[in-house]
């Protein structure tokens, strides 16, 4: 029974991308898209999703915003900001290094996206990721802080916050 | 050497800027090659894949799609032939390595293999998204370029991704080969009985029909729907590409096993029992 509730956000997802690429919703789309979100649904249900209440929460969606509109907004724009000034200026101030930072947050999803926030931030690549989980090895342009704690409350921080709200 | 080599690569990618601009600079200026009127060849072809119109019935395949009415249609037996031609070499790939992907359970182990967490919940995602793109490809095979043979080699995108990051080891204990060789024989069994499917009907209704038969033909009035109320079903096209890609996709997975076998784990069967 838990596999088919867990096929539902599933379906739904292979139902919308089939008609995206489709690019059409006639009847016969519809029916056939129906038919194969169901199928691909209950057959990849057990692999994609473990918990079938989290994408249908409200809440996480309203914090999806959120996340969204500052990480594009905020985040991203403070973070081009630093890099331009950086290759800009003549010294070439940078200070590279590989810091280890603690991952606080919880689920497979949640450490995901928050590796991919950091990676996707110019000056910050997620190089590598502790084998049980624990900890991110992050290529940092400008180490400022070589501790945990420091380079945790610097780089991810924000983004556990945020993420650990959507997926946790 | 590497000077030699270096300017080589220079002078042919040089060559191929040269070339792709000029073909579109002379389809700015109005040369098209090939002339851009319908051949005869080409207009016999849109007259007869879907055309309504009582002289063209009889001959007409019912899919707007022009090449799948060609190659499932017009001449579907050597579609079947190409069919066959992977399944021979997944048979010689079998006969080689047999009985070797069952031995990767016995490799397999509770560590964590593979690649990192990240790579791994993102191929969780992308997996589902291949498949349903796959499938569309398929299903509108007789709608739009596509069909069983590319909806198939799609989806067996989704297998690869799952070996390379989840592990052999880990993605033997999901399929194995046995099965997955199954699954393709259904898909052959689906494409044989789709052949046959039309005669089939005309028998039972005490009557005869042409093997791969779609469309009505003049001398026998039998055929699958290619109209369901507004939509095109495109009679047994639809059939032969939804078996194609179930033949396709698990044939490919099973290849994609026996390709990635590690050597230390098959060296004794590969070897041979002198």
């Amino acid at each position: 029974m838990g596999r088919l509730y867990r096929a539902i956000p599933v379906s739904l997802l292979v139902f919308i991308v089939y008609i995206v690429f489709t690019g059409a919703i006639t009847p016969y789309d519809i029916i056939t898209g129906v038919l194969v979100s169901i199928v691909i649904g209950i057959i990849t249900a057990n692999i994609v999703i473990s918990n079938p209440y989290k994408p249908f929460d409200p809440r996480r969606w309203a914090h999806t915003i959120v996340y969204t509109l500052y990480y594009f907004f905020v985040a991203e724009v403070k973070a081009h900001i630093d890099v331009i000034k950086r290759i800009l200026s003549p010294k070439m101030p940078i200070n590279p290094g590989i810091v280890k930072i603690p991952i606080r947050v919880n689920s497979d999803y949640a450490i995901t996206a928050v590796a991919n926030s950091i990676t996707n931030t110019p000056g910050t690549v997620v190089v590598e990721i502790d084998e049980n989980g624990k900890y991110f090895y992050v290529h940092w342009i400008d180490v400022k802080r070589i501790d945990e704690e420091g380079a945790y409350r610097s780089i991810s921080y924000i983004f556990e916050k945020y993420a650990s709200k959507v997926f946790d | 050497m590497g000077n030699t080599l270096q300017v080589v690569i220079i002078i042919s990618l040089t060559l191929m800027v040269i070339g792709l601009a000029m073909v579109l600079a002379m389809g700015g200026f109005g040369f098209t090659v090939p002339p851009s009127s319908v051949r005869s060849l080409a207009t016999i072809f849109l007259n007869t894949t879907f055309n309504l119109d009582t002289k063209y019935r009889y001959v007409s395949a019912m899919s707007p799609e022009a090449v799948t009415a060609i190659v499932w249609d017009y001449r579907g037996l050597d579609t079947l032939f190409e069919t066959s031609v992977m399944f021979i070499a997944i048979v010689g790939a079998l006969a080689i390595s047999r009985g070797a992907s069952e031995k990767l359970l016995k490799g397999f182990s509770k560590t964590r293999g593979g690649m990192s967490l990240i790579v791994k919940t993102i191929t969780r995602i992308i997996i589902v998204m291949i498949a349903s793109v796959g499938l569309s490809i398929t299903l509108h095979g007789h709608l739009t370029p596509g069909g069983g043979f590319q909806g198939g080699a799609t989806i067996a995108v989704a297998p690869m991704l799952l070996i390379i990051t989840f592990s052999i080891y880990l993605f033997s204990k999901m399929i194995t080969v046995s099965k997955a060789v199954t699954l393709r024989s259904i898909g052959l069994i689906g494409i044989a009985l789709s052949a046959f499917i039309v005669l089939i009907i005309a028998i039972l209704h005490g009557d005869l029909a042409y093997i791969f038969q779609n469309q009505p033909k003049l001398y026998s009035h039998y055929g699958l729907p290619s109209y369901a109320e507004v939509m095109v079903l495109g009679g047994t096209l639809l059939l032969f590409n939804t078996f194609e890609t179930l033949a396709v996709a698990f044939g490919f997975t099973a290849l994609f096993i026996l390709f990635i076998l590690p050597e230390e784990v098959v060296k004794d069967i590969i070897k041979g029992e002198e």
